[in-house]
Order: C-alpha cells, then structure tokens, then sequence
C-alpha cells in the first residue's frame, strides 16, 4: 500500500503539470455549474407558471360571475370556465429535467371532450426542445465520459512512450500497483468533481435529504467506474496513445449516440403506436357528427353508459347543454380505444428500452436519474391519467347540475374539483437501474483485470 | 559457488526472430561483465529478461539465487538498470525524479543525501532543482545514474549506458563502476565500447545473432586484441 499511496502522490504532481487537463476539469465544473443553474432555472420557471395557473382560475370565475351574474345553466359555466390539471415537479426534477420539457406540465381543461385537451398543449419551441436539457444530468452522463477518456487514455502509454515506464518497472513495484495508483487517482478526480457538482445542484435544488441522495451518487459513482473500466480494458491492450484516443472515442459514440438511436428506431418499429394527432383528428370528426345525428340515438349511448341519468326529460329543443355534453364524451369514447393503445405503446417502448438498456450504460444512467427525479414518461402518463380522472371527477360534478336541471349559483365555483399531481420517484426503476450499471462495472473491470493477466504490461 | 546473476539454457524466441538461443551465463559478485556485439544480438534481451520485462520462451534467469518469472518483484530489490536513454518525468526536477524513484525501490533520503547522490553522479549543482524537461541528454543519463547507485543494489544492469555521456563523464563513469565492483556489486553491461568494456570489465562475452560465442577475461586481451577478436566474430 506505500508504493501505492507514494505513486498516487506523484500522479498528483503529474496532474498538477498538465496544465489542459487542470483546464479541462475546470472547464467541466463550470459546465456542471451551468447545467445546475440551467436545470434549476427550468424547474423555478415550470414553478412560477404553475403559481399562475390558480389565478388564472380564479380571474377566469370572476368574469363568468360578471357575464352570469344570477343562477345560470351549468352547461354554461361548463363551456366557458377553464381549469387546469397541474404536473408539479419534485424538487430533483431541476437536476434531471428528463421528459419535462417535452411533455406538457399542465393540461387545460373544460367541460368538453378531454382526448384532444390531453394533447393540445404544446407549450415550448420545438427548436429548443431539439437542442435537448442541459441539466446536471447531462452533464454527468455525456461530458463526464469525455473528462475520463481526456484523463485515461494515456494512462500508461504516455509513459511507455516517453520511455519513462522502463526505469519505473525496474523497481520493484508491481505493474497493477502503477496501473491501479494511476487509476484510482483519476477516479478520485473524476468522483471528487461528480460528487461536488452533485452536492451544489443539491443545495441549489434543495432536494430532500433522503435514500435518493445515496441512488444519485451511487449511480453516478458507478456510471464513471463503468468508464473506467472501459479505459481499464483499452489501456491492457498496450497500444499506443492514439490508439487508446480514437478507440475510447469511438467506444463513447458507440454507447452515448449510437446505440441509442438505433434502441429508438428498434423499439420505435417494434411497438408502433398511433399519432396523437391522428387521435385527436378522429375524436373531433366523433364529436362533429354528433351534431348531425339524431339526439335520441347520442342519448340512448350515453345512458346505456350512464343509466342513472337515464330518466331525465326527453330532449326536444334544438340545443340543450346535456345532449352536447353528452356527444362530447362519447367522442372521448370513440377513441378510448387508441388513447390507451396510444398510451400502452409509449410504456412498452418504455418497457423494452428498460429491458436493453444494458446495452448502453448511458440510456441506463439516464433513465435512472430520471426515474430518480420523477421525470421519465412513466411519470408523465401517471399524471395524465390523473387529468384523465380529474375530468372524470369534473363530469361527476356537472352531471348533477345538467341532467336534474339545477342552476348554478355563485357559490357552486368553490365546490368544483380542483387538481394537483406531484411526481413521485420510481425508485424501483433507479434501482434497478443501479444494479445494472453494477453489473455493466463488473464486466468491464473483469475484461480488463483479465486482460491485464494474460499481457502483462511490456514497458517498452 | 552462488552466482549473483546466471542464465540456464535461457531462450527467447519471437514469431519470426530467435532472439536468443540457449544463454548460459554465471556472473559472481563484484564481477563486471561486459556484453559486446552488433545491434539485434541479443544483448538488450538478455537485459530485459533478467529484469523480467519479457518471459523467456525456455530455459530461466536467476538473480541472487531466485528464479526471475518466478520472483519478478523480489529480484528488482537487488537489480538497479540504467537504459541507453534515462528517460524522466520531465515536469519533475532530478532531485524530485531521484526521490520517487529512490522511494519506490525503499529509500527514504533526506535531501542532503539526495543532493550528494546527484553530486557524484556529476550532475552539476544548479541543474538539480530545474525541470528534467530542460535537460540534456547526458545530464539525464547522470540522474540515471544517481537513481541507480542510491537504489545500493547488488546487480547493475547497463544497457549502453555512457551513451549521450561527454568523455569526462564517461570516464567518471567508469570510475564509479570500478568502485561499485570493488564493494561487491555485479555489473552486466550491454556496450559498443570495446575500449570501456576492457578498461571496466573483468569478463567480455561476445553475442552474435543470440548466441554467446565467446567469452574471455579482460586481463587476458590487450584493447587492440578485444577488438581483433570482436571483429574477427563479426567478420564470419
């Protein structure tokens, strides 16, 4: 242990020389620093919009208070009252964005059909959303691989061919003892840098201090040891530096872009699902139609639905509120069938790249932090069935006011339903996902120890 | 009798070079032995197999006694090597190169030590604080040098190592050497140099093509002699 501790010393000073590598792990604080302010930036900004949306509600029931001063048909207050299905972030979500930016984070929602609401909302420029998050999470996923191939890649070749790996080998250390002080000494680097920037996008976050702090840093931990194995593995082949350079590159590539695209074609062509668009152009034909059949027949399938308001009067008007809500609904109905499949794909996609994402440790991480931070799609279609079965719950309470023909008074708006849905961790996804990056560590440290066994290290 | 360095029968042999074939070598302590021959005759090989840097096809290197493949750590605390070129960290200064390389083989010396090392060696004063990297060639092989003597091993192993040395140096080279054998230690050094290897040497063995043809005591050959012999080797 002295030879190692004596060489971990010196790799210090070494460090200390390479004045673009201390540049370098400068640079990547900085950026980590960035994706924390960029993520936490994001999440505040979700935060303060979703403090307006309640306002928005409230401003929105003093002007129906202005345009219906006395009692007033509910179907009304139905048609023009606007609230919303809200997607609160947990307090991890600013250190891995996921699919925040992608999915809505509140649905806006009235009486009327809910298909095409659930997918109206499209509130970011695609242009940036193209760009993808900059959070800590990339960070750590995409750059820090880049940080650990600039540190390892040379990590003994440089020595072998500045010639200065014959005279350490004369002495009596043993080459896994120099490959190992090497090792771990960038490691302490790469984790020292890791598990501060963690720590600031914490603090900034304002996490809760719970097992979660443990999953993020042991699966960042194990995310950059995977890494290290690989250099592990590139280093025991004793090529030289350029080699090593263009092979890890091409091995970070690999695993970070390829891969990758090519497990979103895969499950793409494996588990197709329906367009929302096409789902929404298709409830809306539903719901146009309505106008023109007869009343009774949009009636007698709504009852067979719903028979306890089956023994309303018979509607003879031109226009009544029940039978539009009613042909509303049943637009939703008509599509219930590719909303779930629409729903169901999107999981079993999720499912499979679950199933493969051993392939790429980077879709694992990823996915993990995610998972940790409540924001993967599993998250995002919890929260749209809430909306669903808030709207479900909005129905129930206008029902009542539309069918028994009850007016609506002023102070009926303080009895509607009112929605909020918090993302929970899918702590069972991050942990998984924390024993596969173990595996993935075991493999490559096996490969490349093995390696090391069968060709040991030539100095020259 | 207890040879401090011996090869049996020791072989190596390459896809398309035998590189050495069947060395059989005894070195006694205090012994300087000096291994002449043309490049690619085997004397770097021989080196780089006593210090365990390649594994012999067959046959087996002894230091002090123990097996080299068997003990490659262990023989590293009696071996001390000096290469044709001393490479260094070159961020380092000598004296910090002298003291990470004197520590990994043992030796924890105090700078004045450090500094009377590098002295003897005859690296001058003011370079020994500077950065490696502005150093000469020479000035590396004295740090080489210094590295070696403070390791106090009981095997020397030089492969061409006044090689970048200005005369002088050399010759004080040669000196050191003459006195590390007087206090016991062996010495096996690869050279060109007939004229330093029959000035150093107790013993010269000529390598042709892996193979020892020849070996002789240096007392027994005038300089004018080695080299007739040694040209004589080459010539067939």
């Amino acid at each position: 242990m002295r030879l190692f501790w004596l060489l971990f010393s010196y790799e210090w000073r070494h460090f200390r020389a390479a004045k673009g590598l201390v540049l370098l792990c400068a640079l990547l604080l900085l950026t980590g620093l960035y994706g924390i302010y960029y993520g936490t930036t994001e999440i505040e900004r979700q935060r303060q919009h979703l403090t307006t949306l309640p306002e928005l509600t409230r401003r929105n029931v003093e002007e129906l208070k202005v345009k219906f001063p006395g009692p007033t048909d509910a179907g009304d207050i139905g048609y023009y009252h606007t609230t919303y299905a809200v997607h609160h972030p947990d307090a991890w979500a600013a250190l891995s964005l996921g699919q925040r930016d992608i999915n809505p984070y509140y649905v806006k929602l009235r009486l009327l059909g809910l298909q095409n609401q659930l997918y109206a909302t499209d509130n970011t420029n695609p242009m940036k959303v193209l760009s993808g998050n900059f959070d800590l999470a990339f960070v750590l996923v995409y750059l820090f691989p880049l940080l650990i191939i600039a540190l390892s890649f040379n990590l003994l070749s440089s020595e072998r061919e500045e010639g200065i790996l014959t005279l350490l080998l004369a002495q009596p250390v043993s080459p896994g003892v120099v490959v190992g002080a090497k090792l771990a000494f960038r490691l302490a680097v790469v984790l020292g840098l890791a598990w501060l920037l963690s720590a600031v996008g914490m603090l900034w976050a304002q996490v809760p201090l719970d097992g979660r702090v443990l999953t993020w840093l042991g699966l960042s931990t194990l995310y950059c040891l995977f890494w290290f194995g690989v250099a592990l593995i590139i280093t025991a082949l004793q090529r030289t530096s350029a080699f090593n350079a263009v092979t890890l590159l091409g091995v970070w590539l690999l695993l970070v872009v390829l891969v990758p695209s090519l497990l979103n074609l895969g499950v793409a062509a494996a588990h197709p699902v329906p367009q929302g668009i096409e789902l929404t152009i298709k409830q809306r034909e539903e719901i146009h139609a309505g106008w023109d059949r007869p009343k009774t027949q949009t009636m007698n399938r709504f009852f067979a639905l719903y028979p306890q308001w089956r023994d309303t009067a018979t509607i003879r008007e031109r226009f009544v509120w029940r039978w539009y809500y009613a042909f509303q609904h049943l637009g939703d109905l008509a599509v219930a069938k590719q909303a779930a499949a629409y729903a169901n794909g999107l999981q079993q996609r999720y499912d499979l790249v679950e199933k493969l994402n051993l392939l790429s440790p980077a879709i694992n991480a990823q996915g993990s932090l995610n998972a940790l931070a409540g924001t993967d799609l599993p998250t995002h279609l919890k929260f749209q069935r809430s909306a669903t079965a808030y709207h479900d719950a909005l129905r129930a309470f206008y029902y009542p006011f539309l069918f028994r023909k009850v007016e609506f008074t002023h102070k009926d708006y303080a009895q509607e339903p009112t929605h909020t849905f918090t993302s929970q961790p899918e702590l069972s996804t991050a942990l998984r996902g924390l024993v596969k990056l173990l595996l993935s560590v075991g493999v490559v440290f096996a490969a490349g120890l093995l390696l090391l066994r069968a060709r040991p290290i030539n100095p020259r | 009798m207890n040879y401090i360095l011996e090869a049996k029968e020791l072989r190596k042999e390459y896809p398309n070079k035998l590189a050495l074939q069947g060395l059989n070598l005894q070195i006694e302590p205090g012994e300087v032995f000096c291994l002449l021959g043309q490049n690619g005759a085997g004397k770097s090989t021989t080196i780089n197999l006593f210090l365990g840097f390649i594994a012999p096809t067959s046959g087996a290197a002894f230091v002090n006694g123990m097996e080299v493949a068997a003990n490659p750590l262990k023989i590293k605390e009696h071996l001390a090597y000096i290469p044709e070129n001393v490479m260094l960290y070159p961020h380092l200064t000598g004296l910090e190169n002298l003291a990470l390389f004197s520590s990994l083989a043992g030796f924890k010396y105090k700078e004045a030590e450090l500094l009377d090392y590098l002295h003897h060696a005859g690296l001058p004063a003011e370079a020994v604080r500077r950065r490696v990297g502005t150093y000469s060639k020479g000035m590396r092989q004295k740090v080489g040098i210094a590295i070696a003597v403070a390791k106090h091993a009981k095997v020397l192993l030089l492969d061409e190592p006044t090689s970048g040395l200005d005369p002088k140096a050399s010759n004080e080279f040669s000196q050191l050497l003459t006195q590390l054998s007087t206090e016991g230690t062996a010495v096996l050094m690869a050279t060109h140099d007939i004229f330093r290897a029959k000035e150093v040497g107790t013993r010269v063995g000529i390598m042709r093509e892996g193979e020892l043809v020849d070996v002789r005591p240096t007392a027994a050959l005038n300089a004018q002699e080695l080299e007739q012999l040694y040209l004589t080797y080459m010539h067939n």
